[in-house]
């Protein structure tokens, strides 16, 4: 599987591309009196932060300031920012031009009307697949919802939710959120229901469901991160994750397999508070972020799936395969239904936290 | 003791002022809180009695009643903060107990050790909990290679790893705020207990002990009102039970983008909070933490009070009699030099015990930080430099190190200023309502963060202080004030007013023996007080991250965007940079106190 070179070679191209950033930075930043007067257009990015920040700057934002003169000032978000997109836009004070959410946030923030309507003409926006477009968002990435497991410690390899919820002949420590999204589709999946069929989800059956593996769940994790470490360290011998977060601990060297059958796919993407005073920057900005070329440059940072199939040109086959879009992995997946859980969401999380503290 | 302080009250001899007039230590805090925390917040709230169209309604606060997860999940915050307390309060005395009796150079050199759990940030240190207390940890792996347990012991994700993550953060804060009071004990009445011929046992619970629970008491307020707004330490050392309120909360503004409910929510912690704060206040009596003006100070005392203030008086004469009887017992039936021999040893191992826990994860840390590995390990993988490279080598690092410096250095002082004027006028005067003042000043520390970066974004952008360190250094303020007024009022509760008298007396100003006899004495009040008010905003993140948008870097901000997919050496390398430097700045600052005359 991974060699040890595999494993080296990301972080340290990771850390270098970090640091001729951060060189970048300061340049930036001492010219910046000078380049700001003479352009004065700039426009403020705002993403996760961290390794998205190399990433993400290789691949969008250092080209774009080179290419187009407006300065990229990138700033590290919450984990969920859309409480600070409402105030941003309520109270006018517009600290982020473009920010990076997810899809199920997206649909939140335009319920609410607080996302700006982009511009979708030309070439490279109309070759993103169907579900990274919006009218008031872009999708950037693709993430995959999914299995794993230690294949040291689980002695059949485990292929599916089914599998994941069968303690007897999958014997092992398992690992589920404390959160229902993802975990009601994993109860459905493993009590039969088809990939495709699973919305509206089934609550009563899926809670159903759960109360047999809840006893045989060691760990309720709280967030993402802490995932990869329950891999890496061996706390768990399976879990559900974003592939990202399982890749990471694939990455440093964890003797890990991702499951691709029955992952579910979301996605996240571009969007500008209502009201931007930059706005018409942040969409050409957005625009340019369409290309397929530049998204593959993101994916040696970030185990993401770019939504401009043409990016696989420039992608190398053993990168690929980590990917959620790569078309090995993509065909078998189902999307997560943003709109279902957003009608759902409230209600379900009280059930959910009520039925884990029966 | 109370008789004593009422009838040689200060105040009372120099009250020239009218009553009200008298009050004016207290408006800069009232102003300062009014203005950037009870203002904005309230507003926020008011969302929650009203439907998106702007008509009144109850429907949030009926949602709360009509379905019992929410009460629920307030029990078990109320419950977790309830044993981080007691387990808390039961580490740090005796510490605090050794601490205070040692002399003047030993503690201030053992004090560093305690201090070391701040200077770990509160996401590296709960990271290190999880590698440390795992299934496959170190912990673990030592019970069983010493035979102790043949399976891993559960120490994590459950209620165990949830108060030892929880305690772990409260202990220094406990023993740093009983400390002072402890230190302002007259050791010479301790001797005369001797002298008159009292058990060493007896000396302690019926002479020490008592003096010392303004300490005890302003410490549980403290740990058990911070205790309620945890949820990161909970959410990831806990396991499916231990959902914390503020956590459902967050989900409600972020996820969910209810800020109605979440303000309904907030309200109903908030409610809470301080009903208990009352009781706790009737019951065990703030009369221990603000002189005893605090049972004078109320105009009329309630039937419920004085019964409350009778009771809390016999629970705590009981407890005292009790502990000494078991001592007296226990002493019986031991030869006389045994006892001291063995209390010494009790309480060196207790202090041991105790210190090891703190510093644990500071020596994981420090390892892990030269690994020449991409992850955090134990035990780590060879050895290099490379991520203290990483950090010096990264302006946004180096940056963020100095932003916060500066930031927390000025709220620090900032609150230090208005908490102290305020804890001078809520211990030395006459306030009608002292309570609900006192419970006002607790508020931010009550109200979750997330709730006052929120308000704080709004107010903000109406000052144009959005993005700005002025606007994170008030902001952090704000979260500061509440710590130093516990802590001075604490250490002002047990301050011999007659040394003030005597120099008032002697002619001196009002001033004058303000700075130059009490504040020198209760100097290690202030210097604890300013020590925590310094370290809510080095390790805050919320807000900094809210009302900046991100704009100004601070350390838990670049720490948390680091630790985004796994936690990586780096953080290792700042924590054990930020954990030696402090812990030299602490010894020079000692070396140069000693060197002074």
């Amino acid at each position: 599987m991974t060699t040890t070179d595999d494993r080296d070679v990301p972080p340290k191209a990771t850390r270098r591309d970090f640091l001729v950033t951060a060189a970048l930075t300061t340049a930036a930043a001492s010219m910046g009196s000078v380049s700001s007067a003479l352009a004065a257009e700039k426009i403020t990015v705002a993403d996760p932060g961290g390794i998205y920040q190399s990433g993400f700057g290789a691949a969008f934002y250092k080209p774009f300031q080179a290419e187009t003169g407006i300065e990229i000032v990138n700033v590290a978000r919450e984990a969920e920012p859309t409480s600070q997109i409402k105030a941003i836009v309520e109270a006018k004070s517009y600290v982020w031009d473009v920010v990076s959410v997810t899809l199920s946030s997206r649909k939140l923030l335009s319920d609410q009307g607080l996302l700006e309507p982009l511009d979708w003409s030309g070439p490279e926006m109309d070759a993103l697949i169907p579900a990274a477009r919006q009218p008031d968002w872009m999708g950037t990435n693709v993430f995959a919802s999914l299995l794993a497991y230690r294949t040291d410690t689980m002695k059949t390899a485990p292929n599916s939710w089914a599998d994941f919820f069968d303690v007897k002949k999958f014997p092992g420590r398992r690992s589920l959120p404390k959160s229902p999204i993802i975990v009601l589709e994993g109860a459905l999946l493993a009590d039969g229901v088809p990939l495709d069929k699973l919305y509206p989800l089934d609550i009563d059956r899926a809670f159903r469901k759960l109360d047999e593996i809840k006893p045989h769940v060691s760990v309720w994790w709280a967030s993402f991160g802490q995932t990869t470490q329950l891999l890496q360290s061996g706390e768990v011998d399976m879990l559900y994750s974003s592939n990202a977060r399982i890749q990471a601990a694939i990455d440093s060297g964890a003797p890990v397999q991702l499951i691709w059958n029955q992952a579910l796919y979301g996605l996240e993407g571009w969007a500008i508070p209502k009201g931007s005073p930059r706005a018409a920057l942040a969409k050409r900005f957005i625009k340019y972020c369409a290309n397929g070329a530049r998204q593959a440059a993101y994916t040696n940072a970030l185990a993401y799936g770019p939504t401009n199939p043409a990016a696989f040109d420039k992608i190398a086959p053993e990168r690929a395969k980590f990917l959620p879009t790569a078309p090995e992995n993509f065909k078998g997946m189902a999307q997560i239904n943003d709109d279902w859980w957003g009608a759902n969401k409230d209600k379900m999380f009280d059930r959910f936290n009520a039925w884990l503290l029966r | 003791m109370t008789g004593e302080a009422t009838t040689l009250h200060p105040a009372a001899l120099s009250r020239p002022l009218s009553p009200l007039l008298a009050l004016w230590p207290l408006l800069p805090i009232a102003l300062f809180l009014g203005a950037f925390f009870v203002y904005p917040v309230l507003q926020l709230l008011t969302l929650s009695v009203r439907t998106p169209a702007g008509e009144m309604t109850a429907q949030n606060y009926l949602r709360i009643v009509s379905d019992p997860i929410y009460a629920n999940v307030l029990a078990i915050t109320f419950k977790i903060a309830f044993w981080t307390t007691l387990v808390s309060i039961l580490g740090a005395y005796p510490v605090a107990y050794l601490l205070a009796t040692a002399s003047a150079k030993r503690r201030n050199s053992l004090m560093i050790w305690v201090l070391v759990p701040f200077w770990t940030s509160f996401l590296v240190r709960t990271f290190a909990w999880m590698i440390l207390l795992g299934r496959n940890g170190a912990i673990n792996r030592m019970l069983i290679s010493l035979g102790i347990t043949d399976a891993p012991v559960a120490l994590i994700y459950n209620l165990t790893g949830t108060l030892i993550g929880m305690s772990h953060a409260m202990i220094p804060l406990a023993i740093m705020t009983m400390l002072p009071v402890m230190q302002t004990i007259d050791p010479n009445l301790a001797r005369a207990a001797d002298t008159l011929g009292a058990r060493r046992g007896q000396t302690f619970w019926r002479i020490y002990f008592p003096q010392s629970m303004p300490g005890v008491s302003a410490a549980c307020i403290m740990v058990f009102i911070t205790s309620l707004g945890f949820f990161i330490t909970p959410a990831l050392l806990g396991g499916a039970r231990e959902t914390m309120i503020t956590q459902v909360i967050i989900t409600q503004v972020q996820e969910l983008l209810n800020w109605g409910f979440a303000g309904a929510l907030a309200v109903f912690l908030l409610a809470a909070a301080l009903l208990v704060f009352a009781l706790y206040d009737r019951v065990v009596g703030m009369a221990t933490l603000a002189g005893a003006s605090a049972s004078v100070g109320r105009a009329r005392p309630s039937m419920l009070g004085r019964v409350g203030a009778r009771l809390g008086g016999a629970i705590l004469g009981a407890l005292g009699n009790l502990c000494a009887a078991v001592a007296e017992r226990w002493e019986r039936a031991m030869p006389g030099s045994a006892q001291g021999v063995l209390g010494k040893a009790a309480l060196r191992l207790a202090f041991g015990f105790v210190i090891g826990f703190l510093i644990l994860p500071a020596l994981f840390v420090i390892p892990a930080s030269f690994t020449a590995g991409a992850a955090v390990e134990f035990p780590p993988r060879g050895f290099s430099l490379r991520w203290y490279q990483t950090y010096l080598s990264s302006p946004d690092w180096i940056s963020a190190t100095y932003n916060s410096f500066a930031i927390a250095t000025m709220s620090g002082l900032v609150a230090l200023l208005i908490g102290t004027m305020a804890a001078f006028a809520l211990t030395r005067r006459r306030i009608p309502g002292k309570t609900a003042v006192l419970a006002l000043v607790l508020s931010p520390l009550i109200v979750p963060r997330v709730v006052i970066a929120v308000a704080l974004f709004y107010l903000y952008s109406r000052l144009e202080l959005v993005g700005t360190i002025t606007g994170l250094v008030i902001g952090h303020a704000v979260l500061a004030v509440p710590y130093v007024v516990i802590t001075v009022m604490a250490v002002l509760s047990t301050y011999d007013q007659r040394y003030d008298q005597a120099a008032s007396t002697l002619g001196a100003s009002p001033l004058r023996t303000l700075w130059r006899i009490t504040l020198p004495q209760i100097r290690p009040g202030l210097i604890a007080a300013f020590l925590f008010a310094f370290i809510t905003s080095f390790d805050e993140l919320t807000i900094a991250l809210f009302v900046t948008g991100g704009a100004v870097s601070t350390l838990p901000r670049q720490m948390w965007s680091d630790m985004l997919l796994q936690i990586n050496p780096t953080l290792a390398a700042v924590a054990t940079i930020l954990l030696v430097v402090m812990t030299l700045l602490l010894f020079a600052g000692e070396y140069l106190r000693r060197r002074s005359p």
